[in-house]
């Protein structure tokens, strides 16, 4: 070995182990390399992987981490049942208030990795150990890592490491070995365990518990190109701890490290990743690339040099010497171990706990006849996961963590690249080829409904739309009078829809729930599911009183009426109606409706893809949406059984809820081309993600409620709160494209913008106003107006920089449309405009015709007939436009609302105070 | 990342000013050839590789040229060449032309990072031009030097001593071979080899180094080889279009290291941690598809990403889905196991089912709840599954796998399992 100059001359490390003569090392012995006074700051402590790691090993080492850094975190605390642990800016400052620490464990990303060291040795000479948890280091920082602690006299370890652990003393450092339970695998023994991979060094010391080998210390070394503390120090230190009688070493190719080392007492050494020797590049470990020299074979090889064995061991061939033995199969361990230390006369740690053998936690067959080999019967696992199981088992619905949520989701996501959001998984393209209703369902139950369920959902959204004996009437009235925009209108309606007008169907949902939940019902459509023990349960318990009711009222009957009307088959219903035949009373109307949000969830909550609380706060939620959508029309449309002219069990037994949305809008039913548009229209404005405005309003209601306690989040306040998250720039902007394109088309006497025929010149509109605006922009930039007007809805910061240009969501649309045979002459003059854009020199390509203007369009198709006759004002339209924005986002935020309800934490969405600025 | 040759490699030296032989590319014209052989007389023709590859001369697979016929018929020899180094056979895609530089002698240098000293380290000998294995050790020098100084002329000049190189050629590169620990160090290299240098009297006699190939690798996780603006394709060739769509999700926490080690197995395997990594692949063998690292607690929308690529390039010839790891530290189970749960149930909603057998082996936080959501989403779409605790040997459930896959393959199992989730048993996922 020589030292790190070119001259042969030794450097001037500081004066470390004597054995070492080229480089410093400190660590003399493994008993001194976790210690009791060992006191640690991390470094990046609240980032991602610290802030689940470090509370586990400050707990489970006493409490031994003193200080934590994160830029900007001054002054806050990681909490954990140690005790809170304070968080600095930066290493200074945490010495400035007086810790005091040997210990840095690093955490930070790979980028800010060496400055992080160097920094922490230069402000604390106290330091002599640094532990580098971060990943994918750069080589070229590793080596200046390396020389200057090497200089200041501190002991590495890492990158890329899961840190040390002292099984006895009951200490880890660094990262999380064990995992989250680290006294399952760091038992002690006497065996000390050194490994280039973080996950089989807990791996390995499980599997050697089952050969009844416990562990002294353990050293996850990483695997990375430079390893600071590596097998020859290992070895070192192993030599001199008195408890460890011997070690096992998990070595991958790659390096020379194990090549000169000699063993004084018993080892068993693993040596995994042959087939690397096919690798042209690093796969997994950024260190186990190698040569012809220091391959799996050639380490093999050393090792079998010095243990004085000529072959590999299996258990079928069990090759070992005193000195130790070769596995290539991490399985192998325990086995060969205990053969290694027969022949030194040590006896295991203690009794084997558990085995080795296939042990299936899980199993489906599907009565597909598994061959007798491959048919591994279920087992019940081990402590505490049987119990794990157990419970999961019984447990109705998913349980998710919660986490915060601010400016995330787990309803939506926006493809940055594609410009595309999806909710629930399903992009804003296919959700506009889903009808309005199904959308609503999927928001909630993740999945959309058959046709069956769909029609379900019609007769309950359909039942509560029309206000006329609601206070929410008046209350949306009120609003309107006093000139509000439709947000603030419908947001005083929905304010009216509180707990209390919820709270029997929630409880007829929670009965639903516990009388079917542990039912085996799997299919709520089922005709043949054997109902009679459930009825007679239902029947003797508290069950009746949330699902029954003294006497019908017209809607109970009105929705009963539907169902069968639309040939609705529903395991709930029927039970209902059996239930009611056997006790002789009525069905509760809040039942009914408790009845179909089981019957639109149950699949999902059966599969585990939603929790009982959404099954609990669905009825509110579709009491919402019909209150939302019924408020839309002004109140001298609404009378006592009947909506906007058309009584309300004709919706019920015949209309779908997308109908009635536009009943709602326009007063009229739509035709069947009217209808398609709106369902795309709904489906593209569902969602933009959670960061769109309307979404934090939404997740910042809920938020303030505390959803931890979901009981208390106020889920028609959510919606409020998104209503109040929308306005004239934000919803309301639509209609700018619409105020344009009414501009260019209003003196052309257009009379059907569906028609093909309509014998406009558009092309030539196209161009006269190209130039028209082409002069007003020469003109405005002249006076040095750089504000002039933009044309609304053309181009794209994604999209952009071709010949021609296209929105992708653009053309989705207008493709569909063309398939169904229709017609936008607004479109097509866009697309007309954006070629003149071009020809006339204003742009330098042809712009795309962005998704916003397919709202547009759509919508001014709608509305252009009733306009172009008076009808509506230009007020009224953009009134219009505006209310179909909230009917659309009402789905994501619905969503959004329940996501953040169930795996949100209180006050989430806060602005931590470091983060905001005073700008006056 | 590596580039072999001089056409990007001279590029490379400019960055540093380190003297190089001329060069012509691909597209170098007959007046531009002719040109280059009036001034140096004789020019050598080589094939342009991508990635790295090694040893050209001793394959024939340099052409030299004194005349302008000679040269245009040795690079049409060349031009598509093929060459089979180690494991790797690459094709030719062009030439260069590259000016004769007379010599004495052929310098070999070569910078990379030591793990028996770990520390940056110089490897020189004066006898270059030749693969240095054949040398004798008392004709070449390894030594390591400080990174925090850098490779200085010192150590050039105490090596080049201790070697007994001729005077006349210390001097030169004592002045010129400190700029390579600039273009290694600064940005990103993991080895630097010029071989040879040829050692070239100037117009005073005295001698310049002069680098005649070039062959280096960077460092995937260092940013800085990123500031030389080398095209994205130049190493194109070694990746294929899965561990490109993958690589562009390489951040630093969660692994997503992929290799495809044969594209026409049977098991796709996604396996978390490093020696998971090396145990799996060794294991699984031939029916594997790809070997993978996907541990480091990845996020839900990375672990959804990289399911969803994987899925879409392998799940259609696949009839294990194997999903494999030790008992994990800190990957969370939940989130890993949902977003592969989720992405699966994606895929094939939008493609249809296939006959899929899941085998399933893990451990870590949140398992049970992780193998619950998995359990659902695997019911929910009839397809038959194995989960092994960590529990299970490791070995033991790849092998389960392997036999699993087997079954499928050979003995009717395929036809089974297509039956009872009511598919067709020639239906696949499209690709």
């Amino acid at each position: 070995m020589s030292s790190l100059t070119s001259s042969g001359k030794h450097c001037r490390t500081p004066r470390g182990v004597a054995a070492f003569e080229h480089y410093y090392v400190g660590i003399d012995s493994l008993d001194q390399i976790c210690n009791k006074e060992d006191r640690v700051c991390v470094l990046n402590i609240a980032g991602g992987e610290s802030r689940t790691v470090t509370p586990v090993s400050h707990v489970y080492s006493g409490g031994n981490i003193v200080c934590g850094t994160m830029p900007g975190r001054s002054g806050t605390t990681m909490k954990t049942n140690a005790g809170d642990i304070p968080i600095y800016s930066n290493v200074a400052e945490a010495m400035e208030a007086g810790h005091e620490f040997n210990v840095a464990v690093v955490y930070v990303p790979p980028s800010g990795v060496k400055d992080s060291v160097i920094e922490a040795v230069r402000v604390n000479p106290g330091i002599d150990k640094v532990i580098i948890l971060t990943e994918k280091v750069p080589l070229s920082d590793s080596r200046i890592i390396r020389q200057y602690c090497q200089q200041q006299g501190v002991d590495v370890f890492g990158a890329n490491c899961l840190g040390i652990a002292d099984a006895h003393k009951h200490i880890r450092i660094g990262g999380a070995l064990g995992g989250n339970a680290p006294e399952e695998s760091l038992v002690p023994g006497s065996i000390a365990l050194f490994s280039n991979s973080g996950n089989f060094t807990t791996t390995i010391a499980t599997y050697m518990l089952t050969a009844g080998w416990g562990t002294t210390v353990s050293v996850s070394s990483g695997k990375d190109v430079y390893i600071h503390f590596a097998a020859p120090e290992f070895t070192h230190a192993f030599h001199n701890d008195d408890r460890s009688k011997g070690a096992v070493m998990y070595i991958e190719p790659g390096g020379y490290y194990e090549h000169d080392i000699e063993l004084k007492k018993p080892v068993v050494a693993c040596i995994v990743g042959r087939w690397k020797a096919k690798l042209t590049r690093a796969c997994g470990h950024a260190g186990a690339i190698a040569g012809a020299g220091d391959n799996a074979e050639a380490k093999e090889k050393w090792f079998m040099d010095k243990f004085g064995v000529d072959e590999i061991y299996t258990p079928e061939n069990p090759v070992v010497s005193a000195k130790g033995a070769v596995v290539i199969n991490i399985a192998h361990i325990p086995e060969a171990l205990t053969a290694v230390m027969a022949l030194n006369e040590v006896q295991p740690d203690f009794e084997p706990r558990g085995d080795l053998s296939l042990k299936p936690w899980f199993a489906s067959d599907m009565e597909i006849g598994l061959p007798a080999e491959l048919d591994a019967p279920l087992v019940t696992a081990m402590e505490p996961y049987n119990q794990q199981i157990a419970a999961l088992l019984e447990q109705v619905g998913v349980v998710f963590p919660r986490q915060t949520l601010k400016d995330a989701s787990g309803a939506s996501m926006m493809d940055p690249k594609t410009q595309v959001s999806r909710l629930q998984g399903v992009s804003v393209l296919d959700a506009s080829t889903h009808t309005f209703e199904e959308n609503l369902v999927l928001s909630l139950a993740r999945e959309y409904p058959d046709a069956n369920g769909a029609a379900l959902a019609n007769v309950i959204l359909n039942a509560y739309v029309n206000q006329a004996n609601e206070i929410t009437v008046a209350a949306a009235d009120a609003a309107r009078e006093a000139g509000n925009s439709p947000n603030t209108v419908l947001a005083s309606a929905v304010a009216i829809v509180g707990p209390n007008k919820v709270a029997g169907a929630k409880a007829a949902a929670e009965a639903f729930k516990d009388l079917f939940g542990q039912s085996g019902l799997s299919n709520p459509a089922d005709e043949t599911f054997d109902i009679s023990a459930i009825v007679d349960k239902a029947a003797s318990g508290s069950a009746a009183e949330a699902l029954l009711a003294e006497s019908a009222t017209a809607r109970s009957e009105g929705m009963l009426a539907a169902i069968k009307e639309r040939g609705v088959s529903s395991v709930f219903i029927r039970t209902l109606e059996a239930l009611a035949e056997r006790t002789g009373k009525a069905i509760a109307e809040d039942a009914i409706t408790a009845a179909a949000a089981a019957h639109l969830i149950w699949k999902p909550l059966m599969h585990k893809r939603v929790s009982v609380t959404t099954l609990t706060n669905m009825p509110w939620h579709l009491r919402v949406f019909s209150t939302l959508i019924g408020s839309a029309a002004p109140g001298d449309q609404q009378q006592p059984g009947s909506f906007c002219g058309i009584s309300d069990q004709e919706l019920m037994n015949e209309w779908s809820f997308t109908e009635t949305a536009y009943l709602a809008l326009l007063g009229t039913k739509p035709t069947e081309e009217e209808l398609f548009s709106l369902s795309i229209l709904l489906g593209l404005l569902t969602t933009n993600g959670p960061g769109t405005i309307s979404g934090q309003g939404a997740k910042g209601a809920v938020s303030a409620d505390g959803p931890e306690v979901p009981e208390r989040v106020q889920v028609n306040k959510s919606y409020i709160g998104f209503l109040t998250h929308t306005g004239f720039a934000h919803g309301g902007n639509g209609f700018e494209a619409m105020a344009f394109l009414m501009q260019q088309f209003k003196e052309s006497g257009l009379k059907n913008p569906g028609d093909p025929n309509h014998g406009l010149d558009l092309a030539t509109m196209a161009l006269n106003y190209a130039k028209e605006y082409k002069a007003y922009k020469t003109k405005a930039k002249a006076a040095g107006d750089l504000s002039y007007a933009k044309i609304p809805c053309i181009n794209h910061p994604v999209f952009k920089g071709k010949d021609v240009n296209y929105d992708p969501r653009e053309v989705f649309v207008n493709d569909l449309i063309k398939e169904k045979g229709q017609y936008n002459i607004f479109l097509d003059y866009y697309h007309n405009m954006v070629e003149a854009l071009a020809k006339t020199g204003v742009s330098k390509n042809v712009y795309c015709v962005n998704v916003d203007a397919v709202i547009a369009v759509i919508l001014l198709k709608m509305l252009w007939q009733p306009y172009a006759e008076g009808k509506v004002s230009e007020r009224q339209l953009e009134s219009a436009a505006f209310t179909v924005f909230l009917f659309g986002r009402m789905i994501g935020s619905a969503a959004e609302i329940d996501d953040h309800t169930n795996r949100g934490r209180n006050m989430d969405t806060r602005t931590p105070a470091s983060k905001v600025s005073y700008v006056g | 990342m590596q580039i072999t040759g001089m056409l990007w490699g001279s590029k490379l030296l400019e960055y540093v000013d380190f003297p190089r032989a001329e060069i012509l590319g691909p597209e170098a014209t007959t007046d531009e050839i002719q040109a280059m052989l009036d001034k140096w007389g004789l020019l050598l023709v080589k094939p342009v590789f991508k990635g790295g590859i090694g040893k050209k001369g001793k394959a024939g697979l340099i052409g030299f040229a004194k005349d302008l016929d000679t040269a245009i018929a040795e690079k049409e020899r060349l031009y598509f060449a093929k060459h089979s180094h180690g494991n790797s056979v690459a094709k030719s895609e062009g030439v260069t032309f590259e000016s004769g530089i007379p010599a004495e002698y052929e310098i070999y240098v070569s910078i990379t990072d030591s793990t028996v000293y770990r520390a940056p380290t110089l490897t020189i000998t004066h006898h270059g031009g030749v693969d240095i294995e054949e040398l004798p050790e008392d004709k070449i020098a390894t030594v390591p030097f400080d990174p925090l100084t850098g490779l200085k002329g010192f150590v050039i000049s105490n090596t080049l001593r201790q070697l007994g190189a001729p005077n006349e050629i210390i001097s030169p590169l004592v002045q010129n071979l400190p700029k390579l620990w600039d273009l290694y160090h600064n940005y990103g290299m993991n080895m630097l080899e010029l071989n040879p240098i040829r050692m070239m009297p100037n117009a005073k006699g005295r001698l310049v180094p002069v680098a005649c190939d070039f062959k280096c690798s960077f460092d995937t996780d260092d940013p800085n080889w990123k500031r030389l603006k080398l095209p994205a394709n130049l190493d194109a060739g070694e990746l294929c279009a899965y561990e490109l769509e993958v690589n562009q999700l390489r951040t630093y926490q969660g692994q997503s290291d992929v290799f495809v080690t044969n594209d026409k197995g049977t098991v796709t395997a996604m396996t978390f941690g490093g020696g998971a990594n090396a145990l799996v692949t060794e294991l699984l063998g031939d029916v594997g598809i790809i070997s993978s690292d996907f541990g480091g607690n990845p996020p839900y929308e990375k672990m959804y990403e990289i399911s969803r690529i994987t899925y879409k390039h392998w799940l259609a010839q696949s009839n294990v889905l194997f999903i494999i790891g030790g008992k994990a530290n800190n990957t969370d189970i939940y989130e890993t196991f949902r977003a592969m749960a989720d992405a699966l149930r994606d895929h094939l909603n939008e493609t249809g089912l296939k006959p899929l057998y899941v085998v399933i082996g893990r451990g870590g936080p949140n398992l049970i709840r992780g193998m619950g959501y998995m359990k659902d989403a695997l019911d929910g779409m009839k397809i038959p599954y194995r989960m092994f605790g960590f529990d299970s040997s490791m070995s033991a459930v790849v092998n389960y796998a392997k036999d699993v896959d087997d079954w499928m393959e050979h003995k009717g199992g395929k036809a089974a399992i297509a039956k009872a989730m009511g598919v067709d048993s020639d239906s696949k996922t499209a690709a």
